[in-house]
């Protein structure tokens, strides 16, 4: 009887389990909104109070296809201080876990000119704290890509989400680059760059 | 003998502080570093000012400085952690490598510290309405062809008397304007016989002086006027009797009209 009982249960909890994965895996990549990715709000709804533990599964699963679960916090910039109170809301992406080539990121459709002057962007600002006037970011890429490409390459940035604008026209970094770039990375291999 | 120092006074105490709010407010759009301004100055300033203050405007203004002056110690603060942090650079000197790094190396500095995110793209609530929004206010495929090939524009054709005078540049009413400013230009030139070719065509607004200018042009190229050069300055000296035609041997002289008087 004992026995019978546990056969039942063990194949019950496994489907119910699979079936929160697969939600949790739904919320991740299929987009609804303006931005990829899920809100924690969103998980907890769906998925239940136990969603950290799905997405830890999930991620032990992903990580095998060298992808893995960011969690990044929303409006609380990554040059953040640790006095600086983040805010609530934490959107979950999936992100590559691994780097990609040179030849890969052309495939993917990005222009070889425009990821330099992306990281040309990103060390600028993170050297200014996070923040620069618009005019400051197209005079550094101008010298190097020229005055029209520079406008071009910033509306650019800003339209995928790499960069954010307010009104006094000063830049900052956007909630894609927060997701995508891990800063220490960049800021390192920048500073061992020999010329 | 040691100069007395100035006495505060109360626009003196104004400025000071209009000019200290600006100097935060560029400090906050990061124009200037924040150690550019010397908080403690800025906050005896105020001190030395707060008892020449009349206005609740002038006790709003006292307040906004000191708002201003402790946002720039936040940025002090927040500059002296990002600068013990690790991802603290130089600016001057990110900016001089930036400018010397080629492209490519560029790009591998950024390729090891990039995770590009994965999604998988699909119809949504937004595009859908987008999509919905352009194709309620795209043109039918006839209408697009006419208008691109209205934008491609006609080879040049002659141009008839009729056509001309819809334009407004031939006609009576033009002729009537010409010959109203031919003999507004002989009254000018009663007396001197020659007048000075901004005096004449300088009007209150832009506008009419550009289309004085307009018409003059054609008094000059028909005979009923001629323009003379001396040391730059122009003049103009009415013809008495015209002869309404193009002079075959004119040269082209042109002559920007400046917005500013």
């Amino acid at each position: 009887m004992e026995s019978k009982e546990t056969t039942q249960t063990q194949p019950q909890t496994q489907t119910f389990y699979s079936d929160k994965l697969k939600r949790a895996m739904h919320l991740l990549l299929f987009r609804r909104g303006k931005m990829p990715g899920a809100k924690e709000w969103e998980f907890k709804e769906k998925i239940g109070k136990n969603y950290e533990q799905v997405l830890e599964q999930l991620n032990q699963l992903l990580s095998e296809l060298d992808l893995e679960i960011k969690k990044v916090k929303e409006h609380t910039p990554a040059y953040a201080t640790q006095n600086e109170v983040p805010t609530d809301e934490s959107r979950y992406y999936i992100t590559l876990k691994g780097t990609l080539g040179l030849k890969e990121a052309k495939m993917i459709g990005w222009r070889i000119d425009n990821l330099a002057a992306l990281a040309a962007v990103v060390a600028f600002l993170l050297s200014k704290q996070g923040k620069a006037p618009r005019e400051d970011l197209e005079k550094l890429l101008a010298n190097k890509f020229g005055r029209w490409k520079s406008i071009t390459l910033v509306d650019i940035f800003l339209r995928t989400g790499y960069l954010e604008e307010d009104d006094a026209g000063v830049i900052s970094l956007g909630w894609r680059t927060q997701s995508e770039i891990d800063l220490k990375t960049l800021m390192t291999r920048m500073a061992e760059v020999k010329l | 003998m040691s100069e007395s120092p100035k006495k505060p006074t109360l626009a003196a105490g104004r400025r000071e502080l209009k000019e200290l709010v600006d100097t935060c407010d560029a400090i906050a759009e990061r124009k200037f570093n924040p150690f550019f301004l010397d908080v403690k100055l800025g906050v005896e300033t105020l001190r030395q000012f707060f008892p020449l203050w009349e206005t609740f405007q002038d006790h709003c203004m006292d307040a906004h400085t000191l708002n201003r002056l402790s946002e720039v110690v936040r940025l002090q603060n927040t500059q002296l952690k990002f600068q013990s942090s690790a991802l603290y650079a130089d600016p001057e000197f990110i900016v001089r490598k930036l400018e010397r790094m080629s492209e490519k190396r560029l790009v591998e500095v950024l390729l090891q510290s990039w995770h590009p995110l994965a999604e998988l793209e699909q119809l949504t609530e937004e595009t859908v309405t987008n999509a919905l929004n352009y194709w309620d206010t795209l043109l039918p495929i006839a209408e697009r062809w006419k208008k691109k090939q209205s934008n491609e524009g006609k080879p040049p054709s002659p141009i008839n008397n009729e056509m001309l005078t819809g334009l407004g540049v031939h006609g009576e009413e033009f002729n009537t304007q010409i010959n109203r400013l031919h003999e507004e230009l002989r009254i000018a030139c009663e007396s001197s016989k020659v007048t000075d070719y901004w005096t004449f065509v300088r009007r209150p607004t832009y506008q009419e002086t550009v289309h004085r200018a307009y018409l003059i042009s054609f008094l000059i190229t028909y005979g009923f006027a001629k323009l003379k050069t001396d040391d730059g300055k122009l003049s103009l000296i009415p013809v008495d009797e015209p002869t309404g035609k193009a002079t075959a041997n004119s040269i082209s002289f042109p002559i920007p009209v400046p917005r500013s008087s």
